[in-house]
């Protein structure tokens, strides 16, 4: 499906002995093809990962912020004793959709939105492998976190925390629809996620630039890579789950009942093990970026290249054997919960080797602190504290002390916010002016920065203490009674964490405040290379064109911008690296060496339009299944206008012609 | 003894943490510096006072396994941690660019690399062993010397006493009747210095059973019959929350552990298979006893309670009302101190006080004693039978409730009035 | 706009729904009705697809281009489609004979082929670039013909695997001859993975191979027929009836075999030598005489006979609330294991329990008896 041309040295001859109207691009589709560049009709049809990218990465944004909400609702309820901010009911569907969104709507695209912006760019190709597939991920996505969230208005959100325990999720126990969407929701999002993970995987293998071997690949694509093969094997473990539980809502089926001899320890299970790798999906994206940018600002190569890669790929293979520690109060007896119990400690021995290699790259360096390089040690910082006292829970009979109260919120939030999503900002900040053109605000990015790690650990930092102090989770309202009058009295620092959500949303706010600042009228263009970078995503212009390269870049090393950059001019293990090239010189001298025929894929309407009957569908199996038919049909008719569908639209959808169809899509 | 030995050693860590607190402020904005006191207050948060679910504060031999295995992790954590810290501070101030030249582009050392892979498994290794040693002995049940069977509800739990082979309840022999199986909620009653299995399960969904300074929590799934060993040497009421999330009302599901010395704890079985005493004729309580047979009966179960007007002994069938199958059992209530799932207190705070913060030699007493007239919280119990589901959130109305066969789960409203609710408190206030 | 062939193919469309609502209407029948219908379908669609290709009529609009092109003289390629609309005529002939689901079948496949062999039509003269040709062809059919393969496909290789897997004697012999298997296909595709690059051919013959190896072995399974397997009979009503006797019948509904049930048991009820007798997790010492279970509550109850005859094990319980007097498992042979999964209503105190006996596990011809005691 990918007709990204390689390059061939040849120059291609036309034959114009033949006359070219006897091989017509016929369109056999219903549509014209939608061809323009620009306007809404270029973002909704778009097959372009890098519109898609920043398509991905604003519904997550809006996700957050949906997520965040959510989240401070939750804090005003627990700000003091017997809250009343929130029903029970309404607490429940709260915490359950603000761990939904942030895990499925926010991360999980986040880090898809770099993956797909950058990952191409990285490796130096024009486009995924499957462009159409990943337009289709995309709106999967969005129409399954819209869906999802329409529970809000058609009866109450899921209200059986994100992990929906067995049978506490069946119909008896969970009258509401709520559950329903959720399900559904999360199968029409797992779709996106499994055909985004097999886009990428194919594009990183197949795709990558001529001299490009695994081991000279940048570290964030390495993490992506991972991460995919991540969700192609754990996707299918919830989706088999969410199929018993829609199964056994909707249709009577029995996967869970304990009268009709089922045992819905197997619903956990099946969750963890898909809910385990999940957390490496979150976070590994992060570890990525944040190992692409602790070099660019340490001006020094990444210490131990190699052994970041492989202890990536060792948390992903060791990351499927250690689910049932989210079980160790489940009953699993004597023999399981010990041979889990050692095995969560092993990972954390490849987990600590990114930590040490991660300092060790700062080590010896000439450090430049910018924001997107605070965000990066904030990271490290951060994410070594939930990874301790992962540590301090990996041992069983202390964890049945834990598990189930606020300090594993705070550990999960030190991890999933201190790890992922610092590092997302910090990708944000680092990539903003590769992506729009234009720097963020340096100075409102400080305090930006600032506010977000005070808010950040005034939140979550108490928690340890609410949580050792006996809070469980999942509560809508604590009491006086049960808190204790003493320095670490649970009130008090129910009051501080809430306190703290506050200044990290307002953290959170000063990054839209930034967008908006940098973005106004008359600011200036960002440089090509603001940061000095390594990579070969700034070997190209900013924002990229849309073919991304003029010429497909030869890699000789890891960091070939670098290098391109910089000679060593040192002698006899003596190194001193001066600069040869500016950035805008190696630049100049690909555009000056462009490729002759750059053929790229046209826009299409099928994807979004498939994409469109997925929730339709399910809708039908909440609601009425003859709607289930009617999306059926859309999505029976998009599959085949998809597969009629020429990869180049055709002259005559061109409006006016312009020429050989050839070349417009890729210079239009 | 132990705990004392804590404490030094997490004092000990603080004042190094907060050292290296004051070197790093004062070399500049260092994220590290939050980080590391919050890491010192997550260690010093095992020494608080107080709080009744303190899970760094054990009261029996299993929860102090688990807190000599947690502390040295919790300290190795804090020092890992602190020098992690220390680390990144030098990495940040030593090489922030002063202009210094390029560095070499070199990609790390082979044996650094090892190294530090090294120095994590060895560690590693040495918390791995002794938790799989705890994991194998807190499983241990072949001493045990008294079983409860414990079951779970939307939103409450049950205790059932099994009467062993001997005759006996937990060793105790009644004084003067035969044994015959107890049954409570809210609040269960354990001997002092006794190895207590309890034998959980659920009626519904999954519920997990936790006594924080007892031991740890155990999930109860239904279907399955799970373990958990309780012990105490020191008498008082002991804390507990159900911790896995089990639908609405999760947060109103509680739980306490009552330890009595041994001639307490013979006198609290005696007073609980004490045979029913029907109220004095004529009196507020013999009316409560008529409204409570017509009103509470079909799913309250009270031991002996014989219907006057036809001498028939009344025998509750929740499972025709209640989801779940069953309803607390009300036979003496007011010799427990908590209802409705130990949510709200039948005392009032200051007679509450009184008994928690009672020294272990008067506590028992104390205890026993049970609710009286003037202890009586009647605020809660009013709001609670005027309209239960307006105090605990409950699905409890019928007509919204096809999903569950028209059944309720939890106690619906009742409708009751001001009168009623007055006899059914006089009458309520004998059961002990 | 409409050219000659999507004219006779709608023109056909109409006539045959014509004819259908007639006979609908007039004659009526079950199997008639079907056909008539399947072929109105069929045709509507192949009109459907014929017109939305514009009926491969590229040149509809330039005839003069192409009447001197390549593609104005088409050479024919061979073509299988012919035999498969043969092929389903007679099916549909012989299922006129034999039996009806033939001729549905002969329908599908004469419709089926009659579109290929119309796409193909097509194709050939879409125009004189052959290579174009082939992959406009492939455009169109390749989007109904890799999922109806795919669904072909998959379903063989379930169906063939679990022949073979259900043929194959013994549950061991499952296990050896499947860790050969993976073993063989571990070293292979290691053996594969270690060549640079493969060739097509190489690869559809290996292909080939291992289909032919399936569908041979899933054929001869078939053929063999299926191991005996154990059947567990569930018959309802017995313990209404009061049947739990001695007497041979399979085994009460209420009697479970579910492997969840089996792990998760609230006792264990032995029979042997010494009598009843029962275990309970967390507490391994058999004990006899008095058994105290939660009520209300869904209690698991696995009966294990250990002596040499078959034996029945009952729960009896009390006519209140609507439940049975008693209910049992199947007999158990000796060694064999049974469940019961219980639910006690109402407390063993209740008047009425007591009045029919009380709550009690026993085995049916012995009098020897657990009692059971609920609180």
């Amino acid at each position: 499906m990918a007709i990204i041309e390689r390059p061939s040295d040849e120059v291609e001859v036309v034959d114009q002995s033949t006359p070219s109207e006897a091989t017509p691009e016929t369109s056999y589709g219903v549509f014209r093809r939608p061809v323009e560049t620009t306007g809404w009709k270029s973002w909704l049809f778009t097959i372009d990962h890098k519109k898609l990218g920043i398509m991905y990465g604003v519904v997550a944004m809006f996700f957050f912020v949906v997520g965040g909400i959510e989240a401070m609702l939750i804090r005003l309820q627990l700000a003091g004793p017997n809250g009343t901010v929130l029903s029970a009911d309404k607490y429940n569907q709260m915490f359950t959709m603000h761990a939904t969104t942030m895990v499925f709507l926010f991360v999980m695209p986040m880090a898809a939105a770099f993956a797909n912006y950058f990952v191409p760019l990285q490796i130096g190709a024009r486009d995924v492998a499957f462009p159409r597939i990943n337009a289709f991920g995309f709106w999967a996505f969005l129409f399954g976190g819209l869906f999802l969230n329409t529970s809000w208005f058609l009866g109450g959100g899921a209200d059986g925390g994100w992990f929906m325990y067995a049978p506490n999720s069946s119909v008896a126990f969970s009258p509401s629809n709520g559950v329903d969407f959720w399900g559904l929701g999360l199968q029409i999002t797992g779709i996106a996620s499994l055909t985004g993970a097999i886009n990428l995987i194919v594009t990183v293998i197949n795709m990558r630039a001529p001299g490009m071997s695994l081991m000279k690949m940048p570290i964030f694509t390495w993490m992506v890579l991972v991460v995919q093969f991540l969700l192609l094997f754990a996707i299918p473990v919830i989706t088999v789950a969410l199929f018993m539980l829609m199964f056994q809502r909707s249709f009577d089926a029995t996967f869970f009942s304990v009268e009709a001899g089922a045992d819905p320890l197997l619903w956990q299970h099946l969750f963890w093990i898909f809910g385990h790798p999940e957390v490496y999906i979150l976070v590994l994206p992060s570890f990525g970026i944040v190992s692409e940018i602790l070099p660019v600002f340490s001006k020094k190569p990444l210490f131990g290249y190699p052994l970041i890669v492989f202890s990536g790929a060792a948390i992903g293979f060791v990351g499927w054997g250690v689910w049932a520690h989210h079980m160790f109060a489940s009953g699993l007896g004597p023999i399981s919960v010990a041979a889990f119990s050692v095995a969560t400690m092993a990972i954390a021995i490849p987990t600590g080797v990114k930590i040490v290699n991660w300092t060790l790259t700062m080590w010896g360096g000439k450090i430049k602190f910018t924001v997107p390089m605070l965000y990066a040690v904030g990271v490290i910082v951060q994410f070594t504290i939930g990874g301790l006292s992962g540590v301090t829970h990996s041992v069983a009979p202390s964890d049945t002390q834990q598990t189930d109260t606020y300090y594993i919120v705070a550990h999960f939030h030190y991890v999933i916010f201190g790890g992922a999503v610092l590092g997302l900002f910090a990708g944000m900040y680092y990539w903003w002016p590769k992506m729009f053109g234009k720097m963020l605000n340096e100075r409102l990015g400080r305090v930006n920065f600032w506010l977000t790690i005070i808010g950040m650990n005034l939140t979550f930092g108490p928690m340890h203490i609410i949580g050792l102090q006996g809070q469980p989770r999942r509560m809508y309202q604590w009491t006086e009674n049960r808190a204790g009058d003493g320095f670490f009295n649970i009130g008090f620092w129910n009051l501080v964490a809430s306190v703290g959500s506050f200044v990290l949303a307002l953290g959170v706010l000063l990054f839209f405040v930034n967008i908006y600042v940098s973005h106004r009228k008359g600011t200036e263009k960002a440089p090509l290379d603001p940061w000095d970078a390594r990579s070969l995503e700034w070997i190209t212009t900013s924002p990229p064109k849309e073919h991304n390269f003029d010429r497909l870049p030869q890699v000789g090393h890891l960091d070939e911008f670098f290098h391109r950059k910089y000679e060593d001019r040192g002698a006899d293990g003596h190194h001193e690296f001066h600069q040869v090239a500016t950035a805008e010189e190696v630049v100049a001298e690909e555009e000056n060496n462009a490729d002759a025929h750059i053929h790229l894929p046209s826009p299409s309407y099928w994807p979004i339009l498939l994409a469109f009957s997925l929730p339709i569908m399910a809708y039908g199996v909440i609601y009425n299944l003859f709607l289930l038919l009617g999306g059926a049909v859309l999505a029976l008719v998009s599959f085949y206008g998809w597969g009629l569908e020429p990869h180049t639209a055709p002259e005559e959808d061109y409006d006016p012609p312009t020429g050989t169809s050839m070349e417009v899509a890729a210079h239009g | 003894m132990s705990h004392q030995r804590v404490h030094d050693r997490t004092m000990s860590t603080s004042a190094d943490s907060t050292s290296s607190l004051k070197i790093m402020s004062s070399r500049g904005r260092k994220a590290a510096s939050t980080v590391a006191g919050l890491s010192a207050l997550t260690l010093l948060a095992g020494c608080a006072t107080d709080a009744p679910q303190d899970t760094w504060k054990p009261a029996g031999a299993n929860a102090q396994k688990i807190q000599d295995l947690q502390w040295p992790v919790f300290l190795t954590a804090g020092i890992v941690g602190v020098i992690v810290m220390v680390f990144i501070a030098v990495c940040v101030v030593k090489f922030r660019d002063r202009g210094q030249p390029i560095p070499d582009q070199a990609h790390g050392k082979a044996w650094l690399e090892y190294l530090f892979i090294a120095i994590p498994a060895v560690i590693l290794a040495a918390i791995a062993i002794p938790t799989v040693g705890v994991v194998m002995a807190l499983n241990d049940t072949d001493d045990t010397e008294c079983v409860i069977n414990v079951t779970g509800q939307q939103w409450w739990w049950e205790y059932d006493y099994e009467v062993g082979a001997d005759g006996t309840i937990c060793g105790y022999a009644p004084s003067e009747v035969s044994a015959s199986p107890i049954i409570t909620s809210g609040q269960l009653v354990i001997p002092a210095d006794t190895k207590v299995l309890l034998r959980g399960t659920s009626r519904d969904v999954i519920h997990s059973y936790w006594i924080p300074r007892l031991n740890g929590k155990r999930d109860m799934v239904p279907g399955r019959v799970h373990f958990l060993r309780l012990e105490s040497d020191t008498p008082g009421i002991y804390a507990g929350q159900c911790t896995e999330f089990c639908g609405l009302s999760h947060a109103n599901m509680r739980m306490e552990t009552v330890v009595l010395e041994p001639a307490d704890f013979q006198k609290w079985l005696d007073n609980e298979l004490e045979p029913y005493q029907a109220p004095a004729e004529g009196s507020l309580a013999a009316e409560g006893e008529t409204t409570f047979i017509a009103q509470c009966s079909r799913c309250h179960q009270v031991n002996g309670l014989v219907d006057p007007n036809n001498g028939n002994l009344v025998v509750s069938y929740p499972d025709q009302f209640v989801y779940s199958g069953a309803a607390p059992n009300l036979t003496n209530l007011m010799g427990r101190n908590t209802f409705a799932g130990a949510t709200w207190d039948l005392l009032t705070p200051e007679c509450r006080a009184d008994v928690w913060e009672a020294n272990p030699e008067e506590f028992g007493d104390k205890y026993l004693a049970g609710v009286s007239q003037d202890c009586l919280n009647e605020i809660d119990l009013r709001e609670w039978l005027r309209n239960a589901p307006a105090k605990k959130p409950m699905y409890a109305d019928p007509a919204l409730l096809e999903q569950s066969d028209g059944k309720v789960r939890g106690m619906p409203y009742l409708g009751l009035s001001e009168d009623q609710i007055d006899q059914l408190i006089a009458y309520l206030l004998e059961r002990k | 706009m409409f050219t000659t062939g999507s004219k006779l193919l709608f023109g056909a469309s109409g006539a045959s729904l014509v004819g259908t609502l007639l006979y609908g209407i007039l004659v009526g029948g079950i199997m008639g009705t079907v056909g008539l219908v399947s072929l109105t379908a069929g045709l509507i669609f192949l009109a459907g697809i014929n017109a939305f290709i514009r009926d491969a009529n590229v040149a509809a609009d330039e005839v003069a281009q192409f009447s001197g092109s390549a593609a104005a003289a088409p050479r024919p390629a061979s073509s299988v489609w012919p035999i498969g609309v043969a092929v389903g005529g007679v099916l549909i002939a012989l299922g006129v004979v034999i039996h009806a689901v033939l001729t549905v079948i002969g329908l599908v496949v004469v419709l089926a082929a009659a579109a290929e062999w119309l796409l193909q039509g097509w194709a050939e003269g879409a125009s004189s670039d052959e290579s174009h040709n082939r992959e406009v062809r492939g455009r169109l059919a390749y989007t109904a013909e890799m999922p109806v393969a795919a669904a072909i496909g998959l379903g063989l290789i379930i169906f063939m695997f679990s022949r073979v897997m259900l043929g194959v004697p013994t549950k061991s012999s499952t296990i050896i001859a499947f860790s050969i298997v993976a073993t063989i296909v571990l070293f292979g595709g290691a053996m594969i993975s270690r060549a640079r690059s493969m060739s097509a051919p190489k690869m559809f013959g290996l292909f080939s191979i291992v289909s032919v190896v399936l569908l041979a072995g899933g054929a001869v399974a078939g053929l063999n027929g299926e191991r005996e397997i154990e059947e567990h009979h569930t018959t309802a009503h017995y313990a209404e009836l009061d049947k739990c006797g001695e007497e041979e019948i399979s085994a009460d509904e209420h009697a479970s075999q579910t492997v969840a049930g089996k792990a998760n048991s609230s006792a264990e009820v032995t029979l042997d030598e010494n009598g009843l007798s029962f275990t309970r997790p967390g507490l391994n010492d058999p004990q006899t005489g008095v058994i105290q279970l939660p009520r209300s509550n869904a209690n698991n109850i696995l009966f294990r006979n250990e002596t040499s005859e078959p034996r029945r094990f009952i729960a009896e319980l009390a006519e209140v609330e609507g439940s049975p007097a008693r209910i049992c498992t199947a007999l158990v042979e000796e060694g064999g294991v049974q469940l019961l999964t219980i639910n006690y209503a109402a407390p063993s105190f209740d008047p009425a329990v007591e009045e029919s006996g009380g709550y009690a596990f026993v085995v049916a011809g012995l009098d020897d008896r657990i009692e059971v005691v609920v609180p």
